[in-house]
């Protein structure tokens, strides 16, 4: 009786009325392809910004007239081309496989996302970390070049904007490892054990 | 070259025309099943519309790499099941309603009488039922009521042959509990 039920269940399902849905490939293509664009803008994006910055820090190096100077761009070079080598090693976030089956594509999924949460929460030791030296650096160079009374005072503005920025990456680094926590609790509460 | 000639050259694979082929292909044999499918993931019309749209995206892009390790169907049921999956998940956060699985429905009370009797509702009542349901087990309703068997089942889902004649085994019993009049199944 189970089955014969199962069966006229199965037929009205089949034969509920739908509207199908039909796009041109032309439409496919346009919507695709702006996905495709929001992804190598995504991942071209972090390294651009170090290398802009690897970029402006050989500029001072290379105008600047103290070793003190020299040495401190050199150190923030030398941070820059860490980041970027700390990123190409990381690997850029990985589209989940779609064709794949569901079990499997959850598996992925949760895994990519536990990766992405790590390099966030360890974004003190690959990002923020090497830029101290190139921060010392630049203390030094200043208390070096600056005598006058007031001296202090630029000193501390200084450090504080390099405070500041060091917290602001911080900050955000941790509103996204909070999300993407989110995001892998969200996926475990609809996930089954099997 | 203009630069949308550039982002065009970029995009259309080398096996295009194959892709395109197989798209409408599959579009043309699974168009309908797409729409049922859409249903039982999204309730809102206009959320639905664009959750058909990604699969349809989704499945035209997949074609670029399709190499016949598994039927067409299995890798169209796969793909829809994966986007669909992917939008209720998203799509948790805003809303509260608790996801269960099939053991968890089966423990929930029976549907009210009258209206399990009323065939006309029967349809929404149905989806009311598939749309509570978890991902995983919301992919094995949605395949049985599409009529595919055990075997297509575990290789769409992953799942063993053994989980899959379970579930399949609850499946008819909850179906029975909230279509037939009476309540409980005489399996």
């Amino acid at each position: 009786m189970t089955e014969t039920l199962g069966n006229s269940v199965q037929t009205l399902w089949q034969s509920q009325p739908v509207e199908v849905t039909k796009m041109s490939v032309e439409e496919l293509r346009r919507r695709a392809g702006k996905f495709e664009r929001k992804i190598r803008w995504r991942n071209t994006r972090e390294y651009v910004a170090s290398l802009v910055a690897a970029g402006l820090m050989g500029y001072f190096y290379v105008t600047a007239n103290d070793v003190a100077s020299k040495v401190t761009f050199a150190l923030f070079i030398a941070a820059m081309l860490w980041i970027v080598i700390a990123l190409h090693r990381m690997g850029s976030a990985k589209r989940t496989p779609l064709d794949t089956d569901t079990l499997t594509t959850q598996q992925f999924y949760r895994a990519e996302l536990e990766r992405q949460l790590a390099v966030v929460k360890n974004v003190l030791w690959w990002y923020l970390a090497p830029m101290i030296p190139g921060m010392i650096g630049c203390t030094v160079a200043y208390l070096l070049k600056h005598h006058h009374r007031w001296a202090w005072g630029g000193l501390v503005l200084m450090d504080g904007l390099f405070v500041a920025v060091f917290y602001g990456v911080w900050k955000l680094n941790t509103l996204a490892a909070r999300c993407l926590e989110r995001m892998i609790n969200d996926l475990d509460a609809v996930t089954q054990q099997v | 070259m203009s630069t949308k000639e550039l982002v065009s050259t970029i995009e259309i694979p080398a096996t295009a025309s194959r892709q395109d082929e197989l798209y409408q292909e599959a579009a043309a044999a699974y168009g309908a099943a797409l729409e049922r499918l859409a249903r039982a993931y999204e309730a809102d019309a206009d959320l639905r519309r664009d959750l058909l749209q990604d699969i349809h995206v989704e499945l035209w892009r997949s074609f670029q790499t399709f190499d016949d390790r598994c039927s067409m169907r299995t890798w169209i049921y796969r793909v829809a099941h994966n986007v669909g999956a992917s939008h209720v998940i998203r799509q948790r956060r805003t809303r509260t309603e608790a996801l269960v699985g099939l053991e968890e429905l089966e423990n929930l009370p029976d549907p009210d009488g009258d209206q399990a009797a009323d065939r006309s509702h029967a349809l929404d009542r149905l989806l009311q039922l598939i749309q509570q349901l978890k991902p995983l087990d919301r992919h094995v309703i949605l395949s049985y009521l599409e009529g595919l068997d055990a075997a297509a089942i575990g290789e769409i889902t992953g799942l063993s042959a053994v989980n899959v004649a379970t579930k399949i085994h609850r499946i008819k019993n909850l179906l029975a509990r909230w279509f037939q009049q009476g309540g409980k199944s005489n399996d």
